[in-house]
Parts: structure tokens; C-alpha cells; sequence
């Protein structure tokens, strides 16, 4: 298998809170690191990324980060007008069409085509090409949204092929699925935390990706919590009187989230048959570059 | 919880994974406890606390939380605790079902391609139907207080306006313009083969092709005569819900970006002119430093001696760096929580403390309202 960062597109998706942006912000940035030239596109309400590294927000203008590290804020509005216009090439034929009572009434009824135009826009970078017949961009990172399960969205081609069957919106959304079925060009992570709801939800977020053959790429851990004290210290120090009552509090807290974080990690790895990358829980005070250097250390094993 | 006495209505409005479900089914418990008739009604429990609940698979059907559940957690309530989960699905086509004109009406929308795709795709209506599930619980008298906890909407400002963004959907005047030429050979019988004459349809099929326009055309068509029951039906929804019968808390926990969003949350409460009847602030990192004590190495390292406890293997420096962290966590909370009280003032603010294991019986939600009534 080539490693993650081989492939054309890279999808990070998982429950809202669990740090997907941090973890593809990591992602890209060891991309960089290796000379590739890496877009990542955000699919959700706020950007973060650019924050991450102190730049300001990129908006839907693709804009250089770091050497080698782009960002780009995808958002339906925008991205439909720019696919609309590739399609028709009029501008007063997209104002028509689109800007009017009626269209407005027809994006909201058609399936998911705020979705669809996001993903297309995702889907048209990952497989852009320079006129040389390079690919534009080496990789593209797609920090996907957290709506309930970001399955819905990577099924978005699907469940609108049900629906629709002609146009260029149907041929699209044809190569936009085998894009996202093919392993050798596109890997999809999932990022959870040792919590019940989270750990719940990547178990069953794995389970209907493999149904749908996704390609499978790692489990990532956030947040996990190492045990560091043994049984008998915990007793000692707990036990230990007034002076010690806030490092006893202290310990047995770390211990009880440390306890909570094994079992999650054993439930994870017994029900998700990927490769599981754990990202300690960082005590940062704010998140910034330094952050993201720290989990893209710990993905290191994966890419 | 004071703040909430005299409502009918409970719902609780935060972004996902703050424990909004956790705190809904407290607030049940506390009125049950209290002798009331409490119903909890959720839409995604996780399933440890669904299970305790007894909820593993009655969708859209009260249940009573049996009185051994009770037993098991040493409580014993003076009234009744039921839960519910919603199920999308048929709330959708009871609605449809009760506000057709005829049964035929209801079958053609329910048959209908388009209908069963976006009653359950489309954006706000999982929304719709929680608030449509409680006003029909509502007006069966059968509660004192029903809890709502509100779907997981990571930008849920317009919770209050789903309903009429998908009523839109349902009768559009723009649309029935353009698709009319359509629309009127559905009407004289003919099938709807017409080609989409006019431009803006021609551009429209040009992406998604006619077939699509004509099953929207059906669609339209299948609705015609119900949207003035279902507009009147929301707003009716609406009203409730905006009435002093009804209470709105936040839920969140104190994490910045949580923080942020349930403020913008606040915000968009008050543009449609409800108040924030609570917050309740979970998981906050209780600040082990209030003991006193020392927090530094060579301090430590006296206080383990003076206790008799073997330094060994950097004994006093994991403790010390444990410390550190969780005073860094309490700053941070502290910081976010003073936030809160400074952004909303005059609502009361409840905190729970982060809780050593998950909540997923009535003994841990329980724990939870000891703490809420513990009080701000």
C-alpha cells in the first residue's frame, strides 16, 4: 500500500470536536515538510487551518500557508457559482439560472447540492492538472464536515445518482465516486476520542465505510491519556493526608481519564480493523503551530 | 432547577458532544423526582444510556423508565419518567398522514421518489420534526414537562426557522411558475413528459436533466392543498415554543470553541426574542490546587517523606507535572466560564464537574443534578 501521503486525496472526517482540522493541518504540514505541494481544503463552517499558523483566513481564494502548504475555504454558495460557470462559461446565463426565486427553491430541493458542489470543487483540485500534464497539487487534504456522520457526505454522489441519472452533474458525481473508491489515489481517515459517544460513532463510521469500500486509511486516537501511576502509588498518594490532597486529586483525576482512555482504545481496536495512531492529549494553552507539529509527530508511523 | 419552574416545555439547545443528551435526560429525572410526569425526548442517546433507559428500539413510542431502574439506582421518584426517541422517518409520514385531505393524498406522497430522499436528507429537517414531536406531545396533555434535546446542528442558529425553510420547499411560488407548463399537464392527466420549455428550466436540466424536473413537478403536485395546514401547524409550533410555556437552556462545555458557538447560539435565541432560561456548563476541570498544598518538586518530594511514601521512578515529578496540567486545564476552563457570565448576565449558569466515568444510568444522572442543584 502507498503511504498517505501518495495518495491524491486524503479525507479526514469523524465527530465535530474530535480535532479533524488539528489532524489535517498535521497531515499537511509533514507534506510540505517532503516537498509536495498540498492543498487543503476545508468543508466546514469556520476555517481554522490558516489560524493554526498564525496566517489569516484564506476565505475561497486558495492561499499559500507555508512553502508548499495551501489552504482553501470550500463554501456551497461560491463553489456552485464556480461549477455552474464551467458548465454554462456565460456569466448572464449562470445570473439567469441560478440568481433568480426559483433556483434558490431548486438548490435547496435538489439532494444534497450544497454537498455536491463542495465535494466537486474538492474533487476538481485533487484531480487538476498543469498544462504541462502535471498534477497541480501532489495532495489534497480534505478536512470534511461534522455533521452527524461525514458518511453522509462522502455518499453524496450516491445518493444523487439515485435521483439523477443524466447531465453533467450525474457524469461528475461518476468520477467523483470512483475517485473516492479507488485505494491507490485516495485514503480516508478517521479521527475519534477515547470518549464513549466519539469512540461509538468512529466504530460505526468505520463499519459503513468498509461497506461502502471505501478506502480504509488509519484510526486516529486524539486526546489519549497514558497511565502514570501505578495502583499502589495512586493508594499511597490519595491516602497521603492534607498536604498531598491536591496531587492525590490530581493523580487519581489522570488515572480515572487514563483508565477511560484504555478502555476506548481496546474497544476501538477490537471493532475497527485499521491501523490506530494514538495523538496524546496536549495541554496547550492555545492551539497553534506547535500543535500541529506535535500530532504530526505522532502520525509519522502512517505517512 | 428554579430557572426552569412553570415550563411545559424544556429544550436544550449546544453544539455536539457537550452532553446535551446527558443533561436533557438529568432534567427529566429531576422533574420525575420531584413528582411530575416527565417525558425526555431525544434524538441520537448514545447507547450505554439509551439502554439503561430502556430505549433500545422503540422509536417514536413513549416509554416509561420501569420503576426497577429506580430501585437499582436507590431512587425513588414521586412522579413519572418517560423517554422517547425520535425517529425521522415517521414523523415525517405521520405528519403527512394526518394533514392530507384524503388516505389517497397521503399514499401519493409517501410513494413519492422525491418525498423519501428529502424528508430525511434535507438540511433543518431532523429540526422540523423534533419541534413538530413535541408540540404533538404537547397538545396530548399526557406530561407535565417534556424535554427536548435538540439535534447535534453544528450551526443550528436557525432552529427556529427550519420549519420554514423546508415548508418553502413544499410550495414555492417561483418554482410553480416555472415548472407550471408541467405542473398543468400533470393536472389534466397527461404524464408529465413535457420537455421543460422555458430557459431557466432548460439551464437547471442542463445539470441535473428533465427527469429530475418532472419528479420535482410530481412532488409539487402530490403537496398541493396540504401546505396551508402545515404553515398553520408551525407557526402554531412556533408560538408555543416562543411562550412563556416553553424554556431554552445552553448546554455546553467550557471549551473555547464550544463557548463560542453557544454564545452565537444566545444571540440567535434573542433576534427571535427568546430568552436563555439557563446554561449549563459540563465537564469543567475542578481545580485540584483549591486543596492548598505544595505543587513543586522539592515541595513534593518533603510532603511524600512526611507521608511515608517511597519517591521512586520520579514519583514527585509525575505528580507535579500532573498537577500543572490540570491547573492549566482549570485556568482555561475558569477563563471560558467567566465568559459566559460576563456575556450573559443575568442568566443563571450551572457547572458540572467533569465526571469519573460516563454517564449511563439513572445513579450517574443523578450525580449530575446534585450538582445542578448544588446552584450557580
Amino acid at each position: 500500500m502507498p503511504s498517505l501521503l501518495d495518495r491524491r486525496l486524503v479525507v479526514v472526517t469523524g465527530k465535530g470536536g474530535t480535532g479533524k482540522s488539528t489532524v489535517s493541518a498535521a497531515i499537511a504540514l509533514s507534506a510540505a515538510r517532503r516537498g509536495k505541494r498540498v492543498l487543503v481544503c476545508e468543508v466546514v463552517a469556520k476555517e481554522r487551518v490558516a489560524d493554526f499558523f498564525g496566517r489569516p483566513p484564506s476565505g475561497t481564494k486558495i492561499r499559500e500557508l507555508l512553502p508548499n502548504l495551501y489552504s482553501v475555504h470550500v463554501r456551497p454558495r461560491e463553489a456552485m457559482r464556480e461549477y455552474a460557470l464551467m458548465i454554462l462559461k456565460y456569466e448572464t446565463l449562470y445570473r439567469l439560472a441560478f440568481e433568480n426565486a426559483a433556483a434558490r427553491y431548486f438548490l435547496a430541493a435538489a439532494p444534497s447540492l450544497a454537498e455536491i458542489v463542495m465535494l466537486g470543487k474538492v474533487w476538481w483540485h485533487a484531480t487538476q492538472e498543469t498544462e504541462r500534464g502535471r498534477p497541480r497539487w501532489d495532495l489534497v487534504v480534505l478536512d470534511a464536515p461534522a455533521t452527524g456522520h461525514g458518511l453522509t457526505f462522502l455518499a453524496v454522489p450516491e445518493t444523487f445518482l439515485k435521483l439523477v441519472v443524466e447531465g453533467p452533474l450525474a457524469r461528475d458525481m461518476r468520477s467523483m465516486q470512483a475517485l473516492l473508491a479507488d485505494p491507490e489515489r485516495c485514503s480516508i481517515c478517521v479521527v475519534t476520542l477515547p470518549e464513549e459517544m466519539p469512540a461509538n460513532e468512529a466504530i460505526e463510521l468505520d463499519r459503513a465505510l468498509r461497506q461502502r469500500q471505501f478506502p480504509a486509511g488509519p484510526l486516529i486516537l486524539n486526546g489519549a491519556f497514558e497511565s502514570r501511576f501505578s495502583p499502589a502509588e495512586l493508594a499511597a498518594v490519595t491516602r497521603g493526608g492534607p498536604l498531598l490532597a491536591a496531587a492525590g486529586e490530581a493523580a487519581d483525576n489522570h488515572e480515572s481519564r487514563a483508565a477511560l482512555s484504555t478502555h476506548y482504545e481496546a474497544v476501538l481496536r477490537d471493532a475497527v480493523p485499521r491501523q490506530l495512531l494514538k495523538v496524546p492529549f496536549l495541554f496547550e494553552r492555545s492551539f497553534g503551530a506547535r500543535a500541529v507539529e506535535k500530532v504530526a509527530h505522532c502520525l509519522e508511523a502512517a505517512l | 432547577m428554579k430557572a426552569l419552574a412553570g415550563r411545559r416545555i424544556v429544550c436544550c439547545v449546544g453544539s455536539g458532544g457537550v452532553g446535551k443528551t446527558t443533561t436533557s435526560a438529568a432534567l427529566a429525572l429531576q422533574a420525575a423526582m420531584d413528582g411530575k410526569r416527565a417525558l425526555v425526548l431525544t434524538i441520537d442517546p448514545a447507547r450505554r444510556l439509551a439502554n439503561s433507559l430502556g430505549l433500545r428500539e422503540l422509536g417514536n413510542e413513549e416509554t416509561r423508565i420501569a420503576p426497577s431502574h429506580f430501585a437499582e439506582a436507590r431512587l425513588a421518584p414521586r412522579g413519572e419518567m418517560w423517554a422517547m426517541m425520535l425517529d425521522l422517518k415517521r414523523t415525517w409520514d405521520e405528519l403527512v398522514q394526518r394533514q392530507a385531505r384524503s388516505p389517497q393524498q397521503a399514499e401519493a406522497i409517501l410513494g413519492n421518489k422525491l418525498y423519501q430522499t428529502l424528508s430525511t436528507a434535507m438540511a433543518g429537517s431532523l429540526e422540523y420534526m423534533a419541534m413538530e414531536k413535541v408540540y404533538e406531545v404537547y397538545t396530548s396533555g399526557r406530561f407535565d414537562l417534556i424535554v427536548l434535546d435538540t439535534p447535534p446542528t453544528s450551526n443550528a442558529l436557525d432552529f427556529l426557522h427550519a420549519a420554514d425553510r423546508i415548508l418553502d420547499v413544499l410550495d414555492n411560488n417561483a418554482m410553480r411558475i416555472v415548472l407550471g407548463p408541467m405542473l398543468k399537464a400533470g393536472k389534466l392527466g397527461f404524464r408529465l413528459l413535457a420537455a421543460p420549455s422555458s430557459l431557466v428550466l432548460r439551464t437547471l436540466a442542463r445539470f441535473t436533466g428533465s427527469d429530475f424536473l418532472r419528479d420535482l413537478a410530481a412532488f409539487m403536485m402530490a403537496f398541493e392543498g396540504m401546505y396551508e395546514g402545515f404553515k398553520e401547524r408551525a407557526s402554531r409550533v412556533k408560538a408555543l415554543l416562543t411562550s412563556e410555556q416553553a424554556g431554552f437552556v445552553l448546554v455546553t462545555s467550557p471549551n473555547p470553541l464550544t463557548t463560542q458557538e453557544t454564545l452565537f447560539f444566545h444571540r440567535a435565541l434573542e433576534q427571535d426574542g427568546i430568552r436563555t432560561a439557563a446554561v449549563v456548563v459540563n465537564r469543567v476541570q475542578r481545580d485540584p490546587r483549591r486543596h492548598g498544598g505544595p505543587d513543586n518538586v522539592p515541595a513534593l518530594r518533603e510532603a511524600l517523606q512526611l507521608a511515608q511514601i517511597k519517591d521512586q521512578e520520579g514519583l514527585a515529578e509525575r505528580l507535579c507535572e500532573t498537577l500543572t496540567e490540570q491547573a492549566v486545564l482549570a485556568d482555561q476552563d475558569r477563563r471560558e466560564i467567566e465568559r459566559l457570565r460576563e456575556t450573559l448576565r443575568g442568566v443563571p449558569l450551572f457547572t458540572v464537574p467533569r465526571l469519573r466515568k460516563d454517564v449511563h444510568d439513572l445513579a450517574g444522572l443523578w450525580q449530575i443534578d446534585v450538582c445542578l442543584a448544588g446552584g450557580e
